[in-house]
């Protein structure tokens, strides 16, 4: 114990302040094991350590990484027979693969297959180093250093270079091209200009203010940050799918799919299956029915409603993470029936959660809590009262506010489970006198052009969008519900709160968990006061895999990861 | 003869060329710029613009419509906005599949529907009659996701003896292949057979009837012989009509068919082009279904006026 | 009168008596037929159920039960339920209404348009027919539901765009059978002599010649209701219905159409019947007036 003691100290000693402090918030109890290492690779500590310590120092030791369901996050680990050819099935992308322009999974998948990032946002959102050997933050986080690995070559022999993560980056956030998903999470956080490489190892961020969560920001979480050679123009990518990953390309067909190999000269531990085969579906029924008929080994993504097949049979293995994958219903607060919050309130109160999360989702989700908050971050404060449905309430709220049997117009778009989601909405909302009319069309109308005045996204009433998972939640914070239009791009409900907004500032300034959930728990109560947007539920993102498919591993942006992957003899 | 192909010829050419015309500004009213829906709804204005010039699309849409059409006439189908990859390409493949079910389902049907019509004709107005013709009109006139699903359920899900998807993986072999095109060709088989059946029973019943018929009978030629060759071969000439028109349906029809077996022809390629608008390949893909149209009809009166002379020697007979 | 006066004055029956005992004996005839009867049932029952359908559901089509959600057939739900656990058996019923509204307003729209383009260009020829002709060629050589899907994605799903985009194409094609008609009709005598006692055009081409071609033009009406049911739910199930909560056959396919897979055949395979049952029966109804007036 003293040795032990005497270990956990030296340590101590060479860890900077906002380190020391994550320490003490586990051994004091306040935040799980889990927390600690997912925060602690935030911050730049390796996972080696974190484990030593939190042997070391005990604590709780929340470990399980399985859902309510009893869902494993990885496939059993086991031994697999080496090589082999594993078949994914996996959503077709919408665009070719161009890293600046890919906007969705299957564009996703493509990247990963063969690209590797800075480092890999794992299930339990902790960052495993790649590219990047190690970061940290300087006093105050305003200026990040990273450690790129040495040894890297790229599929075409070339070798990697601090150069080449500088490069990436500034194609990925040149407003003058550069890619509008990237820019959704480093913008108003890195101005292109300030990354530097002072050598071949070494490249440093020098960001717009302090930001607690930046690594996260250019991990595998942002799904555009494939570490691409400096002189590739990015739209010719598609030609060789260049990356440093353990799997190369062989061919890519549009539209229909794309064969990968190992890579034998890759820096880390080789690829154990010989070829990845991956096709593309253009919806989600014929995947399923191509995995029961063993036409694949591997769904990478796969909705509950869609493949309820999957999971009532016993024999396919069900990946399940916990994401902050989720709807938001909006509705503007500067139009009326939604001016007063009392009616806003009222729309929250109506719905009932439970039902929906085991309705829809069949238990494979975490209830919302009127706020970006997702259970899954460590940020969030649990503490905070769940909105629960209460007719009677609402019913009250609404005869208050004068507003009852008002009439209102819900649009969306008919992807995912929406149309499901809104039509209960709109049932939910006729037991308290509210009657929704819906109009359901498709993304391409619902959203046109994305911003203010031309996009019934942003102009309508009311609305069901559907945001993705993010590591943290900041650019839900900015970005959906923020007041200063530059800031507020996604602000549907056109929501503005100086209090908020303030909030909003200093919790993405924060480094430390414990004033993270200090402000988280003043948002997520004003949040719940205002009601500008109900966040109904956020949930997990499920794959699929033959039972003699081991060690195959998901991400919730849509990357798989099948290095280790293999058949059971 | 010549003369007559050539003013069909002209004819065709341009209803072809006003096609290209409401193809092309009949898809400038779809929602949405080119270039947003390309970088999606989060993509700055700035970039928008900038593609927007890059690939032309903010010009004027005469300009537009004349370079398109100019290049098309050059054989330059343009790139898939979407995708980034040559027109050509993807229309190639759709068609070469929409082809394959499309060559499929008409081996199958044509000589079923012959036979039907051959046989209800024969049988007239008796309970075989009854049963094909009345039969075949039912089943023609049920939407094709009817059938298909229902085939699906009893086929894919209940038997278990056939796939539910048309494609087959990459590199099966023929027998393979067929296997999976065979649920969606029974789905046309089942479409059109009771239209083929009753044109030719129809014909049938015309030339069963004709003095030519009664004179080979009265020769003494045996009744097998006589429909062998004489009944056949001119009641089959409105079935040769009718098979041809339905091809124009068949490429492009098969929407409701590729959706449902997803499989990757031309009807569900026109679909997705239309919701994404790439127009590229929506403008081609649209003409192409309407030039398979056209050139199947113009054969279609081609093969009629080419047999006829024929009837007309035979009834002189 | 007498019989002997009976006999004796020849009775001249203007021509629009004889129309009049020629569609009688039409209607007698089709009652006769059997095919003619079974679809008269078959629509009747779907009629009943489009109005009555609210009274008849033994539950309200858009009551949900998510907990409930694609349950078997079972004595509480006879077809039993959906994906978000309303009863498939009351929305079958009350789906009626939406295809049975649409449907005909479509057709009607598309039978008047068309006849009147029919008689125009049918009765004046020259180039306003050949180039009228010509642009309804090139529309009709590429499949309707084509032309449906690219109109509803340009102006987006609603009941009205539907019904216009269908009357449209719909009209194109009767306007041909209608010219046809036309084509023949005007050689004829009472065409001529009406030209020669000065009528007005439009008065030789309504009030003439129309009543001439009825025929065709409800042949062509009760043939394309069976194409524009047909055509509808083929839309609503490609995704392109408006509002997914208003019971839809076509559009409850399409939504409960992903869980075959798993099992799931009830809530596809009754709404399908429903269609099938419903375009059959217009069917041997239309092809039983046609008949009738080949005769």
């Amino acid at each position: 114990m003293d040795e032990k003691q005497r270990r956990v100290d030296e340590v101590r000693r060479e860890r900077s302040e906002v380190e020391n402090h994550l320490i003490d918030e586990y051994v004091l109890g306040r935040i799980t094991r889990r927390e600690l290492v997912r925060r602690g690779t935030v911050l730049g500590m390796s996972i080696p350590l974190l484990s030593f310590v939190a042997a070391a120092c005990g604590g709780d030791d929340d470990d399980g990484a399985a859902t309510a369901t009893g869902d494993g996050e990885t496939t059993a680990a086991g031994d697999v027979q080496p090589g082999g050819t594993i078949r994914v099935a996996l959503i077709q992308p919408t665009t070719e693969p161009n890293p600046l322009l890919v906007q969705d999974e299957g564009g996703a998948g493509m990247l990963g297959s063969t690209g590797e990032y800075l480092s890999f946002s794992d299930e339990n959102l902790a960052l495993q180093p790649r590219i990047a050997e190690s970061w940290e933050p300087n006093e105050d986080g305003s200026v990040w250093t990273f450690a790129i690995r040495q040894g890297v070559t790229f599929h075409n022999g070339a070798t990697l270079t601090a150069n080449d993560v500088v490069e990436t980056f500034e194609k990925l956030i040149n407003p003058d091209g550069g890619s509008a998903n990237a820019q959704s999470a480093l913008g108003g956080v890195l101005t292109p200009g300030n990354i530097e490489a002072p050598d071949d190892a070494t490249v440093v961020f020098n960001l717009d203010a302090p930001n607690g969560s930046f690594p996260t920001l250019v991990s595998s979480a942002n799904y555009n940050a494939i570490i691409i050679p400096a002189d590739l123009d990015p739209a010719d990518w598609g030609q060789t799918f260049e990356g440093t990953g353990p799997f190369k390309l062989q061919n890519f067909t549009p539209q229909v799919g794309a064969t990968f190999v190992r890579n034998d000269a890759y820096w880390g531990e080789k690829a154990n299956p010989d070829t990845i085969e991956v096709k593309f579906y253009a919806e989600e029924g014929p995947m399923v029915v191509a995995f029961q008929g063993d036409e694949v080994d591997f769904v990478e993504h796969f909705s509950v409603a869609g493949g309820k097949a999957l999971l009532d049979n016993p024999d396919v293995q069900v990946i399940g993470i916990q994401t902050a994958t989720h709807r938001q219903l909006h509705m503007r607060t500067d139009k009326e029936p939604f001016t007063d919050k009392r009616v806003r309130q009222a729309i929250g109160l109506s719905i009932d959660r439970n039902a929906l999360v085991d309705g829809l989702w069949e238990g494979r989700a975490d209830i919302g809590n009127d706020s970006p908050f997702a259970p899954v971050y460590p940020s969030t404060d649990t503490s905070v009262a769940q909105r629960e449905q209460d007719l009677e309430q609402a019913r009250q709220l609404l005869a208050d506010a004068g507003a009852e049997g008002f009439t209102v117009q819900l649009d969306t778009w008919d992807g995912f489970e929406i149309p499901d989601l809104a039509q209960l909405v709109k049932n939910y909302a006729a037991e308290i006198g509210v009657t929704i009319n819906l109009k359901i069309t498709d993304s391409a109308t619902y959203y046109g052009d994305g911003v203010f005045g031309n996009s019934t996204w942003l102009d309508s009433v009311m609305g069901i969008t559907d945001y993705g998972h993010r590591p943290v939640p900041n650019v839900y914070l900015t970005a959906a519900l923020g007041g200063d239009p530059k800031v507020g791009v996604w602000n549907s409900a056109h929501f503005k709160n100086d209090a908020y907004d303030e909030l909003v500032r200093q919790f993405v300034a924060a480094l430390d968990v414990e004033s993270q959930k200090g402000i988280a728990k003043q948002i997520q109560e004003l949040l719940l006061d205002e009601t500008p947007i109900i966040f109904p539920y956020f949930y997990n993102f499920l794959s699929a895999a033959k039972p003699n498919l081991l060690n195959a591993v998901s991400a919730a942006t849509g990357q798989f990861d099948l290095s280790k992957a293999g058949f059971t003899a | 003869m010549g003369r007559f192909l050539l003013k069909r010829l002209g004819l065709a050419v341009i209803t072809l060329w006003l096609l290209s015309v409401l193809v092309f500004f009949g898809t400038q009213v779809l929602p949405g710029n080119v270039a947003r829906r390309i970088l999606g709804p989060f993509a700055d204005q700035a970039a928008v613009d900038n593609l927007n010039e890059e690939l032309g699309t903010d010009q004027p849409l005469l300009t537009q419509y004349w370079d398109w059409i100019t290049d098309l006439l050059t054989g330059d189908l343009g790139n898939s906005l979407a995708l980034g990859v040559p027109v050509s390409e993807l229309i190639g493949d759709a068609l070469v599949n929409s082809l394959k079910l499309a060559a499929l389902a008409f081996v199958l049907v044509v000589p079923l529907a012959i036979f039907g019509g051959v046989l209800a004709a024969l049988r007239r107005d008796r309970l075989t009659d009854r049963v094909i013709t009345i039969g075949g009109l039912t089943l023609s006139v049920v939407p094709e996701f009817v059938t298909g699903i229902i085939l699906i359920l009893v086929f894919g899900l209940w038997l278990d003896i056939l796939p539910v998807s048309a494609q087959a993986p990459p590199g099966s072999g023929f027998f393979t292949q067929l296997k999976y095109l065979l649920l969606p060709a029974l789905v046309l088989v089942i479409l059109l057979f009771g239209y083929i059946a009753r044109i030719t029973r129809a014909g049938t019943i015309e030339s069963l009837d004709a003095d030519y018929t009664r004179t080979a009978v009265l020769k003494g030629l045996p009744r097998r012989t006589v429909i062998r060759r004489h009944v056949l071969r001119n009641s089959l000439l409105p079935t040769i009509a009718v098979v041809a028109t339905q091809t124009g349906y068949l490429i492009g029809g098969l929407v409701v068919i590729e959706t449902l077996f997803n499989y990757p022809g031309m009807g569900r390629l026109i679909v997705t082009a239309s919701r994404q608008k790439d127009m590229p390949l929506l403008e081609a893909g649209v003409l192409i279904v309407g030039i398979v149209f056209l050139v199947a009809m113009l054969l279609a009166d081609l093969a009629y006026s080419l047999l006829n002379p024929r009837i007309r020697y035979a009834r002189a007979e | 009168m007498t019989i002997v006066e009976e006999q004796a004055a020849p009775i001249a029956i203007p021509v629009r008596d004889e129309a009049q005992i020629a569609r009688r004996e039409r209607v007698r005839l089709l009652f006769r037929s059997p095919a003619f009867v079974l679809g008269l049932v078959i629509l009747g029952f779907w009629v009943v159920c489009a109005i009555f359908g609210t009274l008849i559901a033994p539950q309200n089509p858009q009551a949900d039960d998510i907990l409930g959600k694609l349950t078997a057939p079972s004595a509480d739900h006879l077809f039993g339920t959906d994906r978000l656990g309303r009863d498939v058996l009351s929305r079958v019923i009350v789906g009626a209404r939406e295809i049975l509204i649409m449907a005909p307003v479509a057709t009607l729209l598309g039978t008047v348009l068309g006849t009147a383009i029919g008689l125009v260009t049918g009765y004046y020829r020259g180039l306003v027919d050949e180039v009228v002709m010509r642009i309804v060629d090139a529309l009709l050589s590429v499949p309707v539901i084509i032309v449906a899907l690219l109109a509803i994605t340009a102006v987006g799903p609603s009941r009205r765009t539907l019904i216009l985009v269908i009357g449209i194409v719909f009209g194109m094609i009767i306007a041909k059978t209608v010219r046809a008609a036309v084509l023949s009709e005007r050689e004829l005598d009472y065409v001529q002599a009406a030209r020669l006692r000065n009528e007005r055009a439009p008065y030789i081409m309504f009030a003439e010649i129309l009543p001439n071609v009825m025929g065709p033009v409800v042949v062509e009406f009760t043939v394309r209701l069976g194409y524009a049911i047909f055509t509808i739910a083929t839309l609503a199930f490609l995704g392109f219905g408006a509002d997914p909560s208003i019971p839809d056959w076509g559009t409850d396919i399409s939504e409960s159409y992903q869980f075959i897979s798993a099992g799931v055949w009830w809530a596809v395979l009754f709404p399908a019947l429903a269609i099938a049952t419903l375009i059959v029966a217009i069917n041997l109804i239309a092809d039983a007036i046609a008949q009738t007036f080949e005769r």
